[in-house]
């Protein structure tokens, strides 16, 4: 029997396509790595996920899982052809369970809409990546992502009470418990969140959810330099003020932001920081008067959005900023890559500083932005696709942004993931703890079938 | 290809931002069924990928709603790719059994609905108010002529007491044709010669298809108002009563967000009853899901499309109003709860005089 027909009997006729065109839709992400699947199958429930790969651990053949592809380091491109699992519409919001501070979802579910669903309880998922609208929960766990509340609420991996599984041979798993905290042996929730679709498919996920705070207060400090802001920002952090976002916006992003939407109107300058504090309303007033106290020696000027709709302008727009950058020139477009660095909290004025000098040197303007309370900064940077050369001083630019944040003691990915597009720095990364990755990997799916070439293993 | 096409294409960052909102992807579930999806297409085939029924599929399923270019945020325009792809592949003779069929029957019957009858016997007696010169001229459209009469009928008596006819020999605006990838040019040449032959300054159009058609497609040499704003500006003059009566409006995509018309529906509405506004309205607003050749090339997605935007609904109101014959017809066979009327249809029940 034919593979396609095989994969018909798991899900039905018109849930498996081999068409070109399909298939062409499926051979990316938003990085620029391709590779064209073989077949794409669109599973409705964990059993046909589990059937699927049995047969394809049967006869090896690899299988990539993929969310709603917005990923930036080719992690849902199918390198080897094979079955590109597309778990998206498996986005049933099947418990919200408050009284146990948790939910039960499918991996298709669309962020936003898991916030949709718990702001009338009262209660919020704190991960808040800038691709909110669009991107899966499935998607988010399996890159271990964040956003812009991490640097006080964490990131996906604080969130994950449990994992249902499916295995390469089929076997379906749990990998935590209903409870909030478990010792109960390894911690496989923490091998499977950011394990990119390497060692299993997630089918359901129990999530934990916090209460919404009661008031939030959003700063705007502008400064003459992005050292200095980072300066400024460091002296918050040790200063014992732990923000629920901290972001940085630099001269480029600002004008991006006022240009994507002119309501926002941020204030002409270098750069800003966005501190967001939250909690109590007297807590949230007193937190917001410590941070325009620290800050002042360092800001040219420091202003407050004056309530909750020009808070959320603001957030809305900086989701998007990191496209939104292409619309500054008609010729030009934001290329992601080497867009994800992490550093210590501490060495932040010194990337920013390199990353200046890298600007400089490869003549490519790079737009900063992030979130800087947990060291992660976001690089922009845009050319005009059809010229060579911009693309291979582009390359060249990101390969050196990724060794100066190794070299600093940081990370090449913070919350984006490997794919295939960083597997080359994880050797550097991750040293020999890149062969015990490996071991794993190995023992957990022997025949390498699912999504092969990722992670550098 | 053209460039700004190529451009376009390269705009997109596929973030997938459009993914999210698209209503057709989220009925059909496939890549190629969404905006991003088609803008891929669109690139593969700059770059050789094979026109099948699959390419095909992927282009004419978009309804042309506009949202994806609205909130796209790196400014590619995927409703410009998908017209301009469909028309470079039509003249290259590639193209669905529907499109080739709704085609001929437009051009064999100068109407989008094939109809070979009077497409003025809406007027009955009315033939005889009919100015032969005026410097108003309300384009009835093929829907309004041969679906909507009496709703035709109505534009008519509300609008004759301003300076408004009706054109000699009005054909199809040429919407469903180039919206599928066809040229309208005979079509346009005979209406434009009517409007002349009228001298009319001004064309009132009260369906968003044939608004959109009549103000970007056409040559200058007139302006294009959708009744709404007519009537909008003539609120005073016409002697409404305050009807017990709260409805929803549903902003037709080629009227609100793809020409900005928001605010003259709701004025109109608002000077006659309450309204309580659908989960998604304005630039954001659901698409009805019958335009783009949708509705004559996949009438069960386009009626599933319609089903969603009925669910947008608010719970209370008496009727959902709506500006464009296609959109009401669209709602209404999708089998909507509450009635789906014309705007004009709730300005005729709250003229005295008329």
């Amino acid at each position: 029997m034919e593979l396609i027909t095989e994969l018909q009997e798991i899900v039905g006729t018109n849930r498996v396509t081999a068409e070109p065109s399909e298939l062409y839709c499926y051979s990316s992400d938003a990085s620029q790595v391709r590779g064209t699947p073989d077949y794409v199958v669109r599973p409705k429930n964990t059993e046909q996920v589990s059937r699927i790969l049995k047969l394809a651990n049967k006869y090896g053949i690899a299988v990539t899982p993929r969310g709603a592809g917005t990923g930036l380091a080719g992690g849902a491109v199918a390198l080897s052809g094979g079955v590109v699992l597309d778990l998206s519409g498996m986005n049933r919001i099947l418990e919200v369970d408050i009284g146990n501070l948790q939910v039960a979802v499918e991996p298709g579910v669309v962020h936003a809409k898991l916030n949709e669903a718990l702001n009338p309880h009262g209660f919020f998922f704190p991960p808040d990546p800038g691709s909110s609208a669009m991107c899966t929960l499935g998607g988010l766990i399996a890159n271990r992502g964040s956003g812009m509340r991490s640097v006080k609420y964490g990131t996906i991996k604080n969130y994950v009470l449990d994992l249902e599984v499916v295995m390469a041979e089929g076997t379906v798993i749990n990998t935590g418990s209903r409870t909030l905290k478990s010792s109960a042996g390894y911690d496989l929730n923490a091998l499977m969140v950011g394990s990119e679709g390497t060692l299993g498919i997630i089918t359901k996920a129990l999530l934990k959810i916090h209460p919404l705070p009661k008031s939030r207060s959003l700063l705007l400090a502008s400064f003459e330099g992005a050292e200095m802001a980072g300066k400024a920002v460091v002296r918050v952090l040790a200063g014992g003020i732990i923000p629920s976002a901290c972001e940085i916006l630099d001269r480029t992003t600002i004008e991006v932001l006022n240009a994507y939407d002119p309501n926002v109107a941020l204030p002409d300058s270098d750069t800003i920081i966005l501190f967001e504090v939250d909690g109590t309303k007297s807590g949230v007033q007193e937190e917001a008067e410590m941070v325009k106290s620290i800050c002042k020696p360092f800001a040219s000027s420091i202003s407050i959005a004056a309530d909750e709709q020009e808070r959320n302008e603001i957030w809305t727009a900086r989701r998007l900023v990191g496209a939104a950058i292409s619309r500054l020139d008609p010729k030009m477009t934001r290329v992601y890559v080497g867009e994800d660095i992490g550093v210590p909290i501490k060495e932040i004025p010194n990337m920013l500083k390199r990353l200046r000098l890298i600007s400089q040197k490869f003549d490519t303007q790079i737009m900063t932005y992030g979130h800087i309370g947990d060291g992660n900064l976001h690089t922009g940077m845009c050319i005009d696709v059809l010229d060579e050369k911009q693309w291979e001083l582009l390359n060249r630019a990101a390969d050196e942004i990724h060794r100066t944040a190794i070299m600093l003691g940081g990370t090449v990915s913070a919350e984006h993931g490997i794919g295939s597009a960083r597997a080359e720095y994880m050797r550097l990364e991750r040293g020999p703890a890149l062969n015990v990755m490996a071991a794993i990997k190995h023992a957990l799916d022997p025949k390498g079938i699912l999504n092969p070439g990722k992670l550098g293993i | 290809m053209l460039e700004s096409d190529i451009r376009s294409i390269l705009k997109c960052v596929r973030c997938g931002a459009c993914r999210s909102v698209c209503p057709v992807f989220e009925e059909v579930g496939w890549e190629s069924a969404g905006a991003r999806g088609r803008m891929l297409v669109a690139q593969g085939i700059s770059q050789g990928l094979e026109v099948g029924s699959g390419v095909l599929e992927s282009l004419n399923t978009c309804t042309t709603c506009g949202l994806c270019r609205q909130m796209c945020p790196s400014g590619a325009d995927p409703t410009g790719v998908v017209e301009s792809l469909r028309h470079e592949l039509v003249s290259q003779g590639k193209m669905t059994d529907s499109q080739a069929k709704l085609h001929k029957k437009i051009i064999s019957s100068s109407n989008s609905l094939g109809d070979v009858s009077d497409k003025k016997k809406w007027l009955g007696e009315r033939i005889t108010e009919v100015r032969k010169t005026a410097e108003y001229v309300y384009f009835v459209g093929c829907l309004g002529a041969y679906r909507y009469p009496e709703t035709a009928a109505l534009t008519f008596d509300v609008l004759k007491q301003f300076d408004v006819t009706v054109l000699p020999d009005e054909v199809c605006c040429g919407s469903p044709l180039i919206r599928t990838g066809f040229d309208a040019d005979d079509l346009i040449a005979h209406n434009m010669e009517q409007i002349r032959k009228v001298g009319a300054h001004t064309v009132i159009t009260s369906c968003a298809g044939c608004y959109n058609t009549l103000k970007n497609d056409y040559p200058a040499g007139f302006d294009v108002i959708h009744v709404s704003e007519f009537l909008s500006e003539h609120l005073s003059e016409l002697e409404l009563k305050r009807l017990d009566l709260t409805v929803t409006y549903h902003d037709g995509c080629h009227l609100g967000r793809c020409n900005g018309v928001f605010d003259a529906p709701c004025e109109v509405i608002k000077a006659i009853c309450d309204i309580k506004e659908m989960t998604t309205n304005r630039e954001n607003a659901r698409c009805c899901g019958g335009g783009g050749g949708v509705r004559s090339g996949y009438p069960d997605l386009s009626l599933a499309l319609a089903k969603k935007r009925l669910a947008e609904v608010p719970e209370g109101v008496d009727y959902v109003v709506t500006s464009c014959p296609l959109c009401l017809k669209n709602l209404t066979e999708a089998g909507s709860d509450t009635d789906v009327i014309d705007l004009v249809e709730l300005v005729a029940l709250a003229m005295q005089n008329l």
